[in-house]
């Protein structure tokens, strides 16, 4: 490319007045220019940092520590009520279960949580040293409310509305190893367990 | 409204036709004798048949419930609904998304499938292949009905029509028969 051969402050001119927000992640293609990165004018939310925490290296004796992937999708075009079934429906599923579920399901938001599921999954081979892509499970699932737009909505006879242009976040952590079993609905024999045992667990207060 | 008037009865007509023929020489059909009654330019009011009683308040009162009171008829809620009544209801298990029990793997191209529907990556493999078809049909025929009145028979390189497609059309494909076109 051209842009190699020219100097820096031509490089500077060409980049003075574009400015995309996410165009170079990092400073290797032009060296020479300065090394706060383009995120650095938006915030890079506490979801995203939390891929960089690195834990000391383990002892011998400890059983190994499973690894996590942090994963999210900012401002997409839907609302975070209904984007909270669909993460509702795969928390604590298998990836490939999840994948599948969404693949047949009809909403929009199913098509962005199988796109980010597997981008967190490409993540997770290439940079966490996870063996298996299909040995993750969805630990959790969430959605966040994106920055809200109001906009006017025309009415018949000269009405108007204010509408909100709605978009959301959705956050997913993978962790390596099968999904954990899910645990056993209360029967009325655990409720009268646990009655008991708190009737025994029962001591004289304000006395020797 | 238009209103239709019937013929009448004879006797009825007789008496329309003096009736009218009064009222065109100027004579009222209640007047008896020749006097012409006074006849001057007065003003005509679609009035009700009965003179309209003093009585407003009844009119009134059958007016207003359609514009003020329906608003105080209206149901409206009383009381905000809590975020907790909220989420028992958006959360209940009706309303949750089912988890689907009907997927499979397709034998064929090991994508998934639901097992009452077609495998979509099957059915895309084939509808661009049926497209390419189509297309050399349409180069073969070169315009709208020109459809022959014979079978067609589609051959891939290096293929031969045998004897049983004596008669039919060929249409030629520049590429290897694919695996799931079987031929007879």
């Amino acid at each position: 490319l051209c842009c190699f051969l020219a100097g820096s402050a031509w490089v500077r001119g060409l980049l003075g007045w574009a400015r995309p927000q996410r165009w170079l992640a990092s400073s290797s293609l032009f060296p020479l220019s300065c090394i706060h990165t383009s995120t650095s004018l938006e915030n890079i939310g506490k979801w995203e940092k939390k891929n960089r925490i690195v834990y000391p290296p383990q002892l011998p004796g400890e059983p190994r520590r499973p690894a996590e992937i942090y994963h999210c999708r900012r401002e997409i075009k839907y609302s975070k009520d209904k984007m909270w079934y669909l993460a509702k429906l795969i928390k604590g599923m298998s990836i490939d279960q999840a994948l599948a579920q969404l693949e047949f399901n009809d909403k929009k938001g199913a098509k962005v949580i199988k796109e980010v599921l597997l981008e967190a999954q490409e993540i997770a081979v290439r940079n966490h040293n996870v063996e298996f892509k299909s040995n993750l499970h969805i630990a959790e699932s969430m959605t966040g409310r994106g920055r809200y737009v109001k906009r006017i909505r025309y009415h018949g006879k000269g009405m108007f509305g204010i509408m909100k242009i709605v978009r959301c976040h959705y956050f997913v952590k993978l962790v390596e190893g099968p999904p954990p079993p899910p645990e056993p609905p209360r029967t009325g024999f655990d409720q009268a367990k646990e009655y008991v045992q708190q009737l025994r667990s029962r001591t004289l207060v304000n006395t020797l | 409204a238009l209103v239709v008037v019937f013929s009448p009865l004879p006797r009825l007509r007789g008496l329309l036709q003096r009736c009218w023929g009064r009222l065109e020489r100027g004579f009222l059909p209640g007047f008896s004798g020749g006097q012409s009654p006074p006849w001057g330019p007065a003003l005509a009011l679609q009035a009700p048949a009965y003179l309209p009683q003093p009585v407003d308040d009844a009119g009134e009162s059958n007016e207003a419930p359609s514009l003020l009171d329906s608003i105080l008829w209206m149901a409206a809620p009383k009381k905000r609904r809590t975020i907790e009544v909220n989420r028992c209801r958006r959360r209940n298990p009706s309303k949750l998304i089912k988890v689907k029990r009907n997927i499979d793997v397709c034998p064929e191209c090991g994508n998934l499938k639901q097992k009452h529907v077609l495998c979509g990556y099957c059915y895309a493999k084939v509808k661009a292949e049926t497209r390419l078809i189509r297309m050399e049909i349409n180069k073969k025929e070169g315009g709208p009905f020109n459809a022959p009145t014979v079978e067609t028979v589609i051959l891939y390189d290096g293929e031969k029509p045998t004897e049983k497609d004596e008669g039919k059309r060929i249409i030629e494909r520049a590429r290897k028969r694919p695996s799931w076109f079987v031929q007879n």
